[in-house]
């Protein structure tokens, strides 16, 4: 995966490393959203497992036993950051696109960003 | 099992090391040629207040203009040309269009125009180009290159250039600019561009103190890590990332939500400093905060590196020099400076999948 | 690279069941619900809509447990996992899916039966009980082969 140069006459002290796909995950920002005003809240356990069961709706209870992490949750605004592996990429994002309600109220996911660094997320010029 | 989902697209990380004392290092032409800076990120550990030199630069940062609804001739009109583009260096770039749906243009401080369209624009404007490197069978993308500079008036290139930009097809945008004058001026930006609403900004800049930070243990000899003795440039990429976008690295393995945890081997930090500078910034004025944080070590400190991550525009035709860049995924095209006590630097440059190989 | 979903893939399994009157509730369209709804818990409806295209119960032959199901050859994958997961047909009696080959034509799943039973009743051979019995099954293996195979095989033989 990463190939290597270096250059001898500066005594080893110059190295590149380019690395090919080195992350093995990928890292989403996302934000669900309600259609009406809702009084409903959402603490991150039941944030992580509305996408659990969008996946098992979409891919069953082995598209629910593929793991993923949610970084970050913020109760207000109901945005997080999830750390998926890059094979696993695909299949979050379409659950969390087809997920359509959240106890009968109509929500939908919005995918602001996704990269496979992690450092990327807090320099997004698109907003 | 699902052979085609489990598929995603490529990208790219390269990592460097060298010192800023080495002649041949290359990090001043890396930081030059990345022209369209977003957002610099700075993270300084064991410090609570920020030593004077660096807040003067931190505040310093040049203060740029928003042009609201300007025609793209403008930008090859002779006045302007003579005005600006020759004397010193011009950054324009279009704002709020975004390079996988709209036309972008953007105007390099080499004072080469590049046009970023769509195909039907491509075919109405009549200008040549070249197809979009990052395209499918059926190019719907083009770009098209002018050079300010070697632009002859009265020529009948200067002539299409603008009867195709001004008469065939009124391309418009928001445009983002800033000139770095060598001196002296006699004309300023927002008079020129009067009669457009223009708007003058300035960076806007967030510092935050950061308290009990767990950190992986970085030897700047050792780019590619050791499993006991320090990380290598990846792993401290991801946790860095953490740090700035505020994410809790201390998770159990057995945690529901999250399992990520600070790559070992760690140590834990006092206080750590962290600023953020937003906005259209010149790479001149990186180079210069770049400069100063390697003076940072000039008296003795705790801290055994300094970070310096710079974000590029997501939606700039280009990312370092002229290389094309595009928006597939996410259009990130960023790079860090870790900058070690003994003047030993590490670079690391990341693109996502519409992007050529850093240099 | 992956294959365009146009050619079938036929899966031949056995079924068995934890009693021997299990037997009485199966018929094909049963079996075909039974087993997209296997594929609905399994795979969701991304895996239901895979399969959905071209499955099939093609064969069922109640009294040796034997059953054909026919699959788009992109997604026999989805299929074959979700057998493993079954473990009641209709929610009445237990029993166990187990698929013995996976073939792309039929015909090669039929010609891997006959060897599959041939070599089922060799193993019944040592626990023959009278001689009329062995010579019953003995008669029943030499009779195991495909009519067709018979008749080409005899021209060669002529040839």
């Amino acid at each position: 995966m990463a190939c290597h140069e270096r250059m001898e006459d500066d005594s080893g002290k110059y190295e590149r490393i380019v690395h090919k796909n080195g992350s093995s995950y990928h890292y989403l920002k996302i934000s669900l959203e309600f259609e009406e005003d809702t009084s409903i809240r959402l603490n991150s356990a039941q944030f992580k497992q509305l996408i659990i069961s969008s996946l098992k709706q979409l891919f069953g209870e082995i598209g629910a036993a593929l793991p993923f992490d949610v970084l970050q949750f913020e109760e207000n605004t109901l945005s997080a950051v999830l750390r998926v592996y890059n094979r696993d990429l695909v299949k979050v994002w379409s659950a969390l696109t087809l997920l359509g309600s959240y106890q009968s109220e109509m929500c939908a996911f919005r995918v602001q960003q996704v990269s496979p660094f992690l450092l990327a997320l807090c320099g997004n010029s698109r907003t | 099992m699902y052979m085609h989902l489990e598929q995603c697209p490529r990208h790219l990380l390269v990592c460097e090391k060298s010192n800023f004392t080495n002649e041949k290092s290359r990090h001043g032409i890396h930081v030059q040629s990345h022209y369209f800076n977003y957002q610099v990120n700075m993270l300084i550990p064991e410090c609570a207040v920020l030593p004077s030199e660096l807040n003067a630069l931190v505040n310093s940062f040049e203060k740029y203009y928003l042009v609201k609804n300007v025609p793209v001739y403008e930008l090859v009109e002779q006045q302007f040309i003579d005005r600006f583009v020759k004397k010193g260096s011009v950054y324009a770039l279009s704002y709020n269009t975004q390079i996988d749906q709209d036309n972008t243009v953007a105007l390099l401080p080499t004072g080469t125009l590049i046009l970023s369209v769509d195909k039907d624009t491509y075919e109405e404007l009549g200008l040549e180009g070249k197809s979009s490197q990052y395209s499918h069978k059926a190019v719907m993308r083009y770009v098209i290159t002018v050079d300010l500079k070697s632009l002859v008036p009265g020529t009948a290139k200067n002539k299409r250039v603008m009867w195709a930009l001004k008469e065939k097809l009124l391309v418009k945008c928001d445009f983002l600019i800033m000139w770095n004058s060598p001196g002296d001026e006699d004309f300023s930006l927002s008079t020129h561009f009067e009669k457009y609403q223009c708007k003058e900004h300035a960076p806007a800049v967030s510092t935050k103190v950061l308290r009990d930070l767990p950190y992986p243990v970085i030897q700047s000899c050792d780019l590619r890590g050791n499993p006991e003795k320090s990380c290598d440039a990846s792993e401290f990429m991801e946790w860095l990332g953490a740090v700035t976008s505020e994410i809790e690295c201390n998770n159990e393995a057995s945690n529901f939500l999250s399992t990520f945890c600070c790559p070992e081997p760690s140590s834990v930090m006092e206080k750590a400093y962290l600023c953020t500078v937003t906005g259209f910034l010149l790479p001149e004025n990186i180079c210069k905060l770049l400069e100063q944080l390697c003076h940072y070590f000039d008296e003795p400190k705790f801290a055994q590196w300094t970070s310096l991550t710079v974000h590029g525009f997501a939606d700039s035709p280009v990312s370092w020099g002229s290389a094309e860049h595009g928006f597939h995924k996410g259009g990130e095209n960023f790079y860090n400076f870790v900058v070690f006590k003994n003047r030993d630097y590490w670079l690391q440059m990341a693109v996502g999948s519409h992007d050529g190989c850093p240099p | 690279m992956q294959s365009t979903g146009g050619h079938p893939k036929y899966l031949l399994c056995e079924i068995s069941f934890a009693s021997p009157n299990g037997w009485q509730h199966v018929e094909e369209k049963k079996l075909h619900r039974s087993i997209l709804e296997a594929i609905q818990k399994a795979h969701g409806d991304f895996g239901v809509a895979c399969c959905a295209v071209s499955f099939a119960v093609k064969y069922l032959n109640t009294y040796t447990g034997i059953l054909l199901l026919r699959c788009r050859k992109a997604h026999y994958r989805l299929l074959w996992s979700t057998l493993a997961f079954i473990h009641q047909l209709g929610k009445k009696e237990t029993c166990a899916i187990t698929c013995i080959h996976v073939g792309g034509t039929i015909r090669t799943c039929q010609k891997f039966l006959i060897g599959y039973n041939r070599q089922q009743l060799l193993r019944k051979l040592p626990t023959c009980k009278s001689e009329a019995e062995r010579t019953a099954l003995q008669e029943a293996v030499r009779s195991c082969t495909l009519q067709e195979d018979v008749v080409s095989a005899s021209e060669e033989d002529s040839n």
